[in-house]
């Protein structure tokens, strides 16, 4: 299976219930504590994609193998798209809007 | 190489202390033949070995000190040393300065006569090499090595007196403790073994517990946390945020009265992973800690080190005097509903690491994180943090950069 790297995308109760209106609830993950989040995949070469384009984003190699610090007008782009599209397979759709 | 003991505290056996009165100060400017100014990086330095930092360094190295500490990571008097503290400077500035051996240089930050820097030589190094042999890559995305390589091509080594002291600038000025201060308050709060604690983080609660179980390990007094403030990158929370985080979780009990000081080291982070570890035991054994934690990942960055690179390398040199408290990571495990030592925790199936780019990323979302991984009073002064010192963002960014009030000030001097 190919490896994917995800955005982390955390869930306040705005996006919560942006996701519960578009019947998109089941989407948002345990992460810690109660803490929920979408978890958005990226393959390696939209990984490297967004590291260049946004370089205050960081892939957390060490630890989670996700890609973190992505801003948040960016997070709020891609979340929008999952919602939009029903889907979480919007990266590439991410990449052209920028 | 002389044979020497590389246990005794301070390192090289004597603490090293090259400040002077700023009336005595003026009058070794005045012998200086030459001015140079220099940056915050090398300002701080100076700073670190004139105040005993660094002992038993009284300057910026020279060739064969450098050679030494690349190649055998010693200085030429046999004492274990890891990182090279050079001082870089052009042809044509040397040529313009008729900078020249023997020469007392007076170095100037802020406008101010700073230091003065008795000039022993002129040289060159390989910097590919260099970087190299303190990196372990020549990989130039590697930060160290991009520093090394940026370096200019002419080196300075030679003693260093600091003439005309800083001031520290608040909040700052409260976690400034050089050695022989630390020292004495260590004494008088009768502290035996003090634990030390490398950051350049705000604590999440897997902080929190790394340095509580150094505690235990090393049967503590007290954990001296060690915030180091330095280069800064964008997206870094800011150097107020964290060294005020900390000490709230002693204000706030989670560390109780007596057993927890928050302190300063002002350092641009190498990134040499296992190198900037024995670094760092140096420093911190010349503050007069007793032992070090030493966590996953300790100063690296990327891949470029085995997580646990850092543990090895003390199996590798003589015994530097201060007790390795080597740690593996703390996680969240949703089964025992806990932060747990990874050591010990059989879930691993379920565990749920994190860490703090991980915490970054949820508060740049604007989400508080739970209070099991992130302590609210830590969260509350992160965000006040932000509003007064960072321009509205406790992330560093190009404003704080660029309009951040200095860590810190150089008084007047008329020379």
């Amino acid at each position: 299976m190919t490896q994917t790297f995800p955005i982390n995308i955390w869930i306040n109760e705005e996006r919560l219930e942006k996701l519960q209106c578009a019947g998109l609830a089941h989407l948002a993950q345990e992460a810690f504590a109660g803490l929920k989040k979408l978890s958005v995949p990226t393959n390696e070469q939209q990984r490297d994609t967004i590291l260049r384009r946004f370089p205050t984003a960081k892939f957390d190699s060490a630890t989670t193998k996700s890609i973190e610090l992505l801003p948040r007008d960016a997070k709020d782009r891609i979340f929008d798209l999952v919602v939009a599209k029903k889907t979480l397979d919007v990266i590439d759709a991410f990449l052209v809007s920028i | 190489m002389a044979d020497v003991n590389n246990a005794l505290s301070p390192h090289g056996g004597r603490l090293i202390e090259r400040v002077m009165e700023p009336g005595k100060g003026r009058k070794k400017a005045e012998e200086a033949k030459s001015r140079l100014p220099i940056d915050g990086s090398r300002a701080t330095e100076i700073m670190s070995i004139a105040y005993g930092f660094f002992s038993p360094l009284e300057g910026f190295m020279g060739s064969r000190d450098v050679d030494s500490v690349c190649k055998d990571m010693r200085l030429q008097s046999g004492y274990i040393w890891s990182i090279p503290i050079v001082f870089d400077i052009s042809e044509q500035e040397i040529k313009e300065k008729r900078i020249k051996p023997g020469d007392a240089i007076l170095l100037t930050y802020q406008g101010q006569p700073f230091a003065v820097l008795e000039l022993e030589e002129i040289f060159s190094y390989d910097k590919a090499l260099m970087a190299e042999k303190v990196y372990g890559t020549k990989d130039e995305k590697h930060p160290g090595v991009k520093r090394t390589h940026a370096y200019k091509d002419k080196l300075l080594g030679g003693k260093i007196t600091l003439i005309n002291p800083p001031r520290i600038n608040p909040p700052f000025d409260k976690y400034w403790y050089p050695p022989r201060v630390l020292r004495q308050k260590i004494a008088e709060l009768g502290w035996k073994r003090v634990v030390a604690h490398q950051t350049r983080n705000v604590p999440h609660t897997g902080h929190e517990w790394l340095m509580k179980g150094a505690w235990f390990a090393a049967n503590a007094d007290a954990v001296l946390v060690s915030c180091v403030v330095g280069e800064k990158r964008a997206g870094d929370y800011i150097d107020e945020a964290i060294v005020l985080t900390h000490e709230a979780l002693r204000k706030s009990g989670y560390f109780k009265e007596g057993t927890h000081l928050t302190s300063i080291l002002l350092w641009d982070m190498r990134y040499a992973g296992p190198r900037e570890a024995v670094f760092h035991a140096i420093v911190r054994k010349n503050l007069g800690c007793t032992h070090h934690m030493f966590g996953r990942d300790h100063a690296g960055v990327g891949t470029y080190y085995s997580p646990y690179a850092a543990h090895e390398i003390f199996s590798q040199i003589p015994d530097l005097g201060i007790g390795s408290v080597l740690t593996l990571e703390w996680w969240y495990c949703p089964v025992c509903g806990e932060v747990t030592y990874s050591g010990l925790c059989g879930h691993e199936k379920e565990q749920q690491a994190f860490s703090g780019t991980l915490i970054r990323s949820i508060i740049q979302d604007g989400v508080k994180p739970p209070r099991l991984i992130f302590r609210p009073e830590v969260f509350d002064l992160v965000m006040e943090s932000g509003d007064k010192y960072g321009f509205g963002s406790p992330f560093v960014t190009e404003q704080y950069l660029a309009k951040r009030n200095p860590v810190i000030t150089v008084p007047p001097m008329e020379v």
